[in-house]
């Protein structure tokens, strides 16, 4: 996992910390859109550190496109740091525009989130509502962010000029159990555009890559939903392990008893947005 | 000459690509699904994959014939009888 090593990067992750510590102070008392990933975790942990537990709220959006390890490891993470936490129920599978699954899902995803969790905030003495959108995001497809934009929540991370390896840095600092995660999007991002997001189709998702890490795999996974097929995703290390024909087996009977009828390995492994470049959405 | 063979509106060509692969040795029925081609192998054909510049190889050959993604399928040792060892790689719709 790569951190910022030379001296010249260290200070230029000081100076953006300071700075979000100074946003911080600015904006408190603060809600975060928590998920417990690598970049709201930070967030979260960075704010109750600066403006104490009176001064931060992280709130959870559940849904069955949130996987369940995920939300446990939020839990832990906001118990560990002593970070207090809000959970609600978000509905975006009721509503049939982010069910068909269009290219731009993630906004009527966010849009149901925000427009829960916003007014849970203000409700409770918290004006300032921010995510843990970092600077990477901004050149990634995410309609989800115009979404934010409409319910003004700020995404401090972002504007201050965090990169995904400044906010790995800033966590392995801080002591999060995060700064090594890999990235976690909602499960939905897991099935082609144009294919239904059911609640079933979701579950088979979290079972199968549920699975997988009970197998020991490590590092990035996606368990990409291709109707009766399953085609896998992994880290370069773990590609080149589970092309091994003995180990071929114990992957597949995996996904199978997860309810997938046939299983594939992805030649080119891992890639973050791969359903986009297969939509033809990014290149 | 079929569509297939020429070539479809997107530029993929499962055919041409199945030559291609035959032709660096692994045998597999190829089954496009959009922009993804599924190698469906026979048992040599995955040993062969295992190795990094072959499969380096097999993904610049998919994205020279239009294909942005690339996947093995894994053998089902019990169920299997559509790819033998007799089989050249061939195109399956």
């Amino acid at each position: 996992m790569n951190i910022p090593s030379t001296s010249a990067a260290a200070a230029e992750l000081e100076h953006r910390e300071l700075a979000l510590r100074e946003w911080l102070a600015a904006h408190a008392p603060v809600a975060i859109g928590y998920s417990g990933g690598v970049d709201s975790a930070y967030l979260a942990v960075e704010a109750r550190k600066t403006l104490g537990a009176s001064g931060v709220l992280a709130i959870i959006g559940r849904s069955a496109s949130y996987p369940e390890a995920q939300w446990a490891s939020a839990r832990a993470v906001a118990r560990e740091f002593d970070v207090p936490v809000l959970e609600l129920d978000t509905a975006e599978l009721d509503d049939p525009r982010y069910a068909a699954n269009p290219s731009n899902r993630c906004y009527f995803c966010k849009t149901e989130l925000w427009s829960k969790l916003v007014p849970a905030a203000q409700s409770r003495g918290f004006p300032t509502v921010a995510d843990g959108t970092n600077a990477d995001d901004l050149a990634d497809w995410r309609p989800g962010a115009q979404a934010a934009r409409e319910h003004h929540v700020r995404s401090p991370l972002a504007d201050l000029g965090f990169s995904k390896q400044d906010i790995r840095g800033a966590s392995r600092k801080l002591g999060l159990p995060t700064w090594q995660q890999p990235s976690s999007p909602c499960l939905s991002s897991r099935l082609p555009y144009g294919t239904g997001v059911t609640r079933e189709r979701l579950h088979r998702v979290e079972r199968a890559e549920a699975a997988l890490r009970e197998l020991g795999i490590a590092g990035d996974l996606r368990v990409r939903y291709h109707e009766e097929l399953a085609r896998v995703e992994l880290c370069a290390d773990e590609l080149t392990r589970w092309l091994e024909p003995t180990r071929h087996a114990a992957l597949r009977e995996a996904l199978l008893a997860a309810g997938f009828s046939r299983v594939a390995i992805d030649l080119r492994g891992f890639r973050s947005g791969s359903l986009n470049v297969l939509h033809g959405v990014v290149a | 000459m079929t569509e297939s063979e020429r070539g479809d509106r997107t530029g993929r060509n499962a055919a041409a690509l199945a030559a291609a692969i035959t032709e660096l040795g692994v045998e597999c029925v190829l089954e496009a699904r959009g922009g993804l081609v599924l190698l469906v192998p026979v048992a040599t054909s995955v040993e062969k994959l295992q190795d990094e510049d072959t499969r380096r190889a097999v993904l610049a050959l998919a994205r020279q014939h239009g294909f942005t993604h690339v996947a093995l399928e894994l053998p089902n040792e019990r169920r299997d009888d559509r790819a033998t060892d007799d089989d050249a790689s061939v195109l399956r719709d």
